[in-house]
């Protein structure tokens, strides 16, 4: 028992290494992308795919705590019209209004998840969708400040240039910050606390796991950082309609966590890397490129039961059967 | 034979619930399968029902191989599952439960006949036959369950831990039961943690321990033995 | 009380006596498919576009009688409902995520296709029933008491086929308990399939007429969908008197509301006036302990 505790003590630290290197290149990757790709489009996808990998990130942190957000693209937009709001008509910095726009969302989180709090499963999924629709909704009648359906344009930037160079830094760095954070709490005792609450409400309450505060908890935390996306967005982006943050995206989000991979941290980040950049390098196939979306989508599903993130593990066990197999000969 | 399990192993995942195990039961016996908690006696239930799929060994049933055959020809073929907890249909009626468990049979007439005389055997079933089985007392449940097995007309009777949940008195009420059941002709493979319920109805047993069988034999050697003590407390 | 008043109360009830019994019908299908399976059919909405389609398609493009254009309809989407069923449900049995990335995946199939290939203008399946029924001041279009009469009797015959026939009392086996229904030697495939071609068949109705009450668009799926789901927070997800009386709240409201409030207002405060009650009743009015 000693020797195998050893065993795999060796194999994992073996591991640890090969993901700091792996890391350490995607990372080196992600920073020269700027110089590999010169298109400003280029860009553009990849400064949206950060975004989205925040969004995406937040809303499985919340998952993970079996609740389903589906309120969570209204809450993208929230954040984005706060920033854009504040930034515009109040005046403030954008990099102010940014954070702003996170707190406000986390505020709106943890006012409706209280009494949201007591629904389970497909209640608190179908309640949410219902709120998403009413903010959403909303934020289209208040139209002297956000331009109702038509949407709000000019919204202060932030940075004072035309490259996209700046904003593909700085939303890498508070990407990876945000990522971060969430990956932090993922492991973490509350991470723990979150996934117990899923596996069982009874019996976590039963040892003192208080459901309705992680719950609450779990919503603040992703509400926040999809607010931070928000506000990015909004800030970036220059122009925003009430379009862009409706049910489908919501839906959408779902499916860059599920196909990504649910049970682990990097599925969304996965996830959305494949699912938002791939159909656009089809877009010129125009209003036949959402087949290629949903190709991919069956492919996934049916070929990777739990996402995108099994493949080395299915590839590595692959590997290792022929080995042994032909080991055996 | 009207049931053998030759050498069969199971793994849910990588852990080994099954290693190796062997079972045969002579037509018309009652045999019982004892053995602590997790010890991978309902599995091997649930092997034979069809439930989950063995990866090893064969299951033969009077005479043809029925490993990887669907549940519903292996009832089909006389063997019925009365499984743990009974799972019952607890807003259906007694009434409505009963013919579920014929849901196979096609001899309406046959039906209402063997419905008859469950209810001679069971009269409190009678009185209740309207009423919804989630209201039941978990005696009257259980015999609900056992009856409803009977309905599809088995050869073989997988029971379950019957006895869970139960008083002591109604344990006692198993005991006739079970061996009326046995005397109509039906075999019975008989899953028990109550050892005392067992020794007095079966002619013949298993004992598993961590998936594998550890003692098999006449029931009287299990009467004097005191491997059967520690098997029952699981160390 | 002037006539003008009583005119529209009139329509207002008919209107939301027609709406109920399409939702019901609807909400039902999507029901039958959640205690039977356990799995949430997101792309209820988009069969029932399709249904509404073939139907038109028949009637119009084909030009057979519309009756006659339902029936194909049905049968063809029913068909539908068993390949769903083993290729779509079964290998996802119990994995909600999943289920909703296939359910989108075919949303965005079948929207876009229907897109595609259809011209860009509203259009309109051919009126089932002609003529106008007066009753003094009031007049009444005959082909929406049709509609309302068909929803009402195929509730009636699904209600009397699960309680009624054997294999009714296998769904509702089925649904009790799943191992247990299993071990009782039923073929839970067969329930399942039989459960899924009638929630399409029913769903196929449902566009079919719909298709000719209002009009067809591909997206007609997705806010009948909405509707679907308010039902069935409302009722309590899994309960079938929960759909009947939360169906007729539903259409009702749906029918009165935009008397006095725009589109999406209406939307607006029908899902305020649900998340108010679920607040309250977490379970929806008739819901007990869900499983999904």
């Amino acid at each position: 028992m000693g020797s195998m505790i050893a065993a795999r003590d060796s194999s994992s630290r073996r591991k640890n290494y090969t993901q700091i290197i792996l890391y350490g290149i995607l990372i080196c990757f992600l920073l020269f992308i700027p110089l590999f790709f010169q298109s400003p489009y280029v860009l553009h996808l990849f400064i949206l795919t950060l975004v989205y990998i925040i969004a995406a990130a937040s809303m499985r942190f919340i998952m993970t705590s079996g609740q389903i957000p589906l309120a969570h693209a209204a809450f993208l937009g929230l954040g984005a019209y706060v920033s854009a709001v504040l930034s515009k008509h109040v005046g403030l910095s954008p990099w102010l209004s940014l954070f702003i726009a996170a707190f406000v969302a986390m505020g709106v989180g943890i006012f409706i998840s209280f009494p949201f709090a007591r629904l389970k499963a497909f209640y608190y999924a179908m309640v949410s969708l219902f709120f998403g629709v009413g903010l959403l909704q909303a934020i289209e009648s208040l139209g002297k400040l956000t331009g109702g359906l038509a949407g709000i344009t000019a919204i202060p930037t932030l940075f004072n240039t035309a490259s996209k160079v700046p904003y593909y830094y700085c939303f890498l760095a508070l990407t990876l910050v945000s990522l971060v954070i969430l990956y932090r709490f993922e492991v973490s005792r509350i991470g723990w606390n979150l996934k117990a609450i899923d596996q069982s409400y009874l019996v976590s309450s039963s040892v003192g796991i208080s459901e309705v505060k992680y719950r609450v908890l779990a919503v603040a935390i992703g509400c926040f950082f999809v607010g931070l996306a928000g506000g990015m967005y909004a800030n970036y982006n220059v122009t925003l309609s009430p379009s862009s943050f409706d049910s489908s995206v919501t839906l959408w989000m779902i499916i860059y966590v599920t196909i990504g991979g649910m049970n682990n941290f990097s599925g969304p980040i996965i996830g959305t890397a494949v699912l938002f950049l791939i159909p656009q390098y089809f877009s010129g196939l125009k209003q036949y490129a959402p087949f290629i979306s949903a190709a991919i989508l069956f492919l996934v599903i049916f070929m990777f039961r739990n996402g995108l993130v099994c493949i080395p593990g299915l590839l590595m066990a692959f590997y290792k059967r022929k080995k042994s197999t032909s080991k055996s000969r | 034979m009207i049931l053998s399990i030759k050498n069969i192993s199971l793994y849910y995942g990588k852990a080994m619930a099954l290693d190796n195990v062997s079972i045969e039961i002579e037509d018309g016996s009652v045999v019982t399968m004892i053995g602590a908690n997790g010890a991978g006696k309902s599995t091997v239930l649930r092997a034979l029902s069809g439930l989950v799929k063995i990866n090893s060994g064969e299951i033969w049933f009077s005479g043809k191989r029925i490993d990887g055959t669907s549940p519903t020809n292996i009832v089909k073929m006389g063997i019925v599952h009365v499984p743990e907890g009974r799972r019952l249909f607890p807003a259906l009626s007694v009434m409505s439960n009963l013919e579920l468990g014929a849901s196979l049979r096609k001899d309406k007439a046959g039906i209402k006949k063997d419905m008859n005389e469950i209810f001679e055997h069971f009269p409190r079933l009678l009185e209740r036959r309207n009423q919804s089985a989630g209201t039941l007392s978990g005696g009257e449940q259980q015999m609900v369950a056992i009856a409803r097995g009977l309905m599809a007309k088995p050869k073989l009777l997988l029971l379950d831990e019957p006895s869970l949940g139960l008083s002591p008195i109604m344990v006692d009420e198993l005991v006739p039961i079970i061996k009326n059941i046995n005397q109509t002709g039906v075999s019975v493979l008989l899953v028990e943690q109550n050892i005392g319920l067992a020794l007095r109805v079966a002619t013949k047993g298993y004992a598993l321990q961590v998936g594998k069988v550890v003692m098999q034999g006449d029931i009287e050697l299990f009467k004097s033995s005191d491997i059967v003590k520690r098997a029952y407390l699981g160390d | 009380m002037a006539e003008s008043t009583i005119l529209l109360i009139v329509a207002t009830i008919v209107n939301a006596l027609v709406l109920s019994s399409m939702y019901i019908l609807l909400a039902l299908g999507f029901t039958f498919l959640f205690n039977i399976m356990g799995i949430l059919n997101f792309a209820h909405g988009v069969i029932y576009m399709i249904g509404a389609y073939i139907c038109f398609y028949m009637a119009t493009v084909v030009g057979i009688n519309q009756w006659l254009a339902l029936l194909i309809s049905v049968a063809v989407v029913g068909l539908f409902g068993i390949f769903m069923e083993r290729f779509i449900f079964r290998p996802f049995f119990g994995n909600i995520n999943s289920i909703i990335v296939v359910c989108i995946g075919l949303i965005t199939v079948l929207v876009n296709a229907v897109a595609i290939s259809q011209p860009y203008n509203v259009q309109v399946t051919p009126a089932f029933v002609q003529g106008i029924l007066k009753v003094g001041i009031v007049s009444l279009s005959w082909q929406r008491i049709v509609f309302f009469l068909i929803g009402v009797s195929l509730l009636i015959l699904v209600l009397l086929f699960i309680n009624k026939t054997k294999q009714g009392l296998q769904m509702r086996a089925v649904a009790q308990d799943l191992e247990g229904a299993i071990l009782q030697g039923i073929n839970v495939h067969f329930v399942s399939a039989l459960a899924c071609v009638i929630a399409c068949a029913l769903a196929a109705t449902a566009g079919s007429l719909m298709g000719s009450y209002l009009s067809l668009t591909p997206y007609m799926g997705n806010d009948i969908m909405i509707k679907v789901l308010e039902i069935l927070v409302l009722g309590g997800i899994g309960s079938i008197n929960g759909v009947l009386f939360a169906g007729l709240i539903v259409g009702t409201l749906d029918a009165v509301l935009p008397i006095w409030l725009s589109g999406t207002a209406t939307q607006a405060i029908m899902m305020l006036i649900i998340i108010v009650i679920l607040l309250f009743k977490p379970q929806g009015l008739f819901g007990k302990e869900v499983r999904a």
